[in-house]
């Protein structure tokens, strides 16, 4: 069996390292110079900033992706992460941190609640194990039950940090399932080596198998023979495969076999398409003598403006910063109609920073945002598509087509898990 | 050096500029430091960097 795979970021990587160990020839063709596309360490200033994710896996070394690598003999070391912890105002009805804050642990979210919301939640945290609510959003569901803004706020603060949505575009059965995985899984982990650690893991296992990777190869076409994908076209050269795993997400892999997809039967597909939405971020590296956030686990910040959350991976590895130094990293969701004004929103950020960190000493990095052809995740979390294509042979993982209830890159392990169970049974 | 529209603002060319002369904010933008020698431009994983020959 020949597979090709079109993209080196995690979803192809995985799928090209789990094939390779199954005995797949495999190929994998990179546009960039440098693989492991937004899941990979950018060197800055001596500092491992990452081209896109936190350096941290949702649900750590107990998590999709963590048994994925482990099924695959990718050997990477995942580090469990301190507790998630909220910061809320010192007061409560206070709107910000301006006149102080407490720090909270995140299961004692309700404590914030009147005596009978803290019941009601209570009863809900049981009963909705069993019947997962559906049909609404998020917000939509929170507000028909408990009527305190508090709760919406924590809402999409962690929509906002996990999924760069806010909670009113959060389908609520994602959500539950998500839930659902964080008592499956456990909680956030961070990978020695950063997210590069990974990606290396995976190259290794790749090549010890025989496989190949090619960076700096753009694929311009998806061949499909008898209704079938056949291969690709590189730098004009045909490539022959019996497989084709694209890491491109939906869309752009539709636009590699256009013609094939001309057809009327497609049409569903097509249009299908058209209603998937980027979504879109910013993250904000920031660099410190003394540590910010002072633990390993996520700093959730609800009574901000913009910014949704905070991590500081030098507090598990002190190698992705230089001798002495803090890297801490700030994520904000961008809505689609403030896509265009992403400088005021940095603002809004950057002041936000100064209200959760007062009196702290550190330095701004880079800000890197992410949208539209190089977003937070292709396909908005609870709208992805699944990994098939009307093409048989044909199959997108990557965030563009993640697992139901996997956060980020949990999500684009469970694509690739689905994906693999379809081609090796 | 050009930078179209297409940029997001990811910051991946300011990694890789070996002269420091890329600021992000929103968007890249090359500083007086810059001296065009393209090496960032492949690393635009949006092809919005165009060096001029």
């Amino acid at each position: 069996m020949k597979t090709i795979v079109i993209g080196a970021g995690l979803g192809g990587l995985l799928s090209a390292a789990r094939l390779s160990k199954a005995g797949h020839e495999v190929e994998v063709f990179e546009r960039l110079p440098i693989t492991g596309g937004r899941f990979t360490n950018l060197n800055y200033k001596g500092f491992q900033l990452s081209s896109g994710a936190f350096h941290m896996l949702p649900h750590g070394p107990g998590g999709p992706l963590a048994r994925l690598l482990g099924e695959i003999g990718a050997e990477v070391r995942i580090v469990r992460s301190e507790q998630t912890i909220i910061r809320v105002p010192l007061i409560k009805g206070n709107p910000d941190y301006a006149k102080g804050f407490k720090d909270i642990p995140f299961i004692e979210f309700p404590s914030l609640l009147s005596h009978m919301d803290r019941l009601k939640i209570a009863f809900l945290i049981v009963s909705t194990r069993k019947n997962h609510p559906s049909g609404v959003t998020l917000e939509a569901w929170i507000k028909a039950q408990v009527k305190d803004e508090w709760l919406v706020r924590f809402a999409d603060s962690f929509c906002g940090w996990a999924l760069s949505l806010k909670s009113d575009e959060v389908p609520v059965e994602e959500v539950f399932e998500i839930i659902e995985n964080m008592y499956r899984f456990g909680g956030t982990g961070i990978p020695i080596g950063g997210c590069k650690g990974v990606i290396d893991a995976l190259e290794a296992v790749i090549r010890k198998n025989g496989g190949k990777i090619y960076t700096g190869k753009e694929v311009s076409k998806i061949l499909v023979e008898n209704g079938k994908a056949a291969g690709v076209i590189v730098e004009s050269e045909k490539h022959e495969a019996d497989i084709v795993i694209s890491n491109l997400g939906h869309a752009a892999t539709a636009l590699l076999c256009s013609e094939a997809l001309s057809g009327e039967g497609h049409a569903g597909y097509l249009k299908m398409l058209e209603t998937l939405q980027p979504s879109a971020g910013i993250k904000i590296c920031l660099a410190a003598d003394e540590p910010l956030v002072g633990h390993s686990g996520v700093l959730l910040t609800p009574y901000t403006r913009r910014i949704n959350g905070v991590n500081e991976v030098t507090q598990v590895d002190p190698k992705l910063a230089p001798p002495g130094k803090h890297l801490t990293m700030c994520h904000q969701y961008v809505s689609p109609e403030n896509v265009k004004n992403l400088e005021s929103e940095i603002e809004m950020g950057l002041a936000d920073l100064k209200e959760v960190f007062p009196g702290k000493k550190y330095e701004v990095l880079l800000i890197q945002s992410y949208h539209d052809d190089w977003p937070v995740n292709r396909a908005a979390s609870g709208m992805d598509p699944g990994n098939e294509t009307p093409i048989p042979g044909l199959y997108v993982v990557g965030d563009g087509a993640k697992g139901k209830g996997g956060v980020e890159v949990e999500g684009v392990a469970l694509g690739v898990a689905a994906t693999m169970k379809k081609i090796l049974g | 050096m050009k930078i179209n529209d297409n940029c997001v603002g990811c910051g991946q060319c300011a990694s890789f500029c070996k002269k420091g002369a890329i600021e992000v904010r929103g968007r890249a933008r090359a500083t007086d430091a810059c001296v065009e020698c393209g090496m960032c431009a492949p690393y635009c994983p949006v092809k919005a960097i165009e060096v001029s020959a």
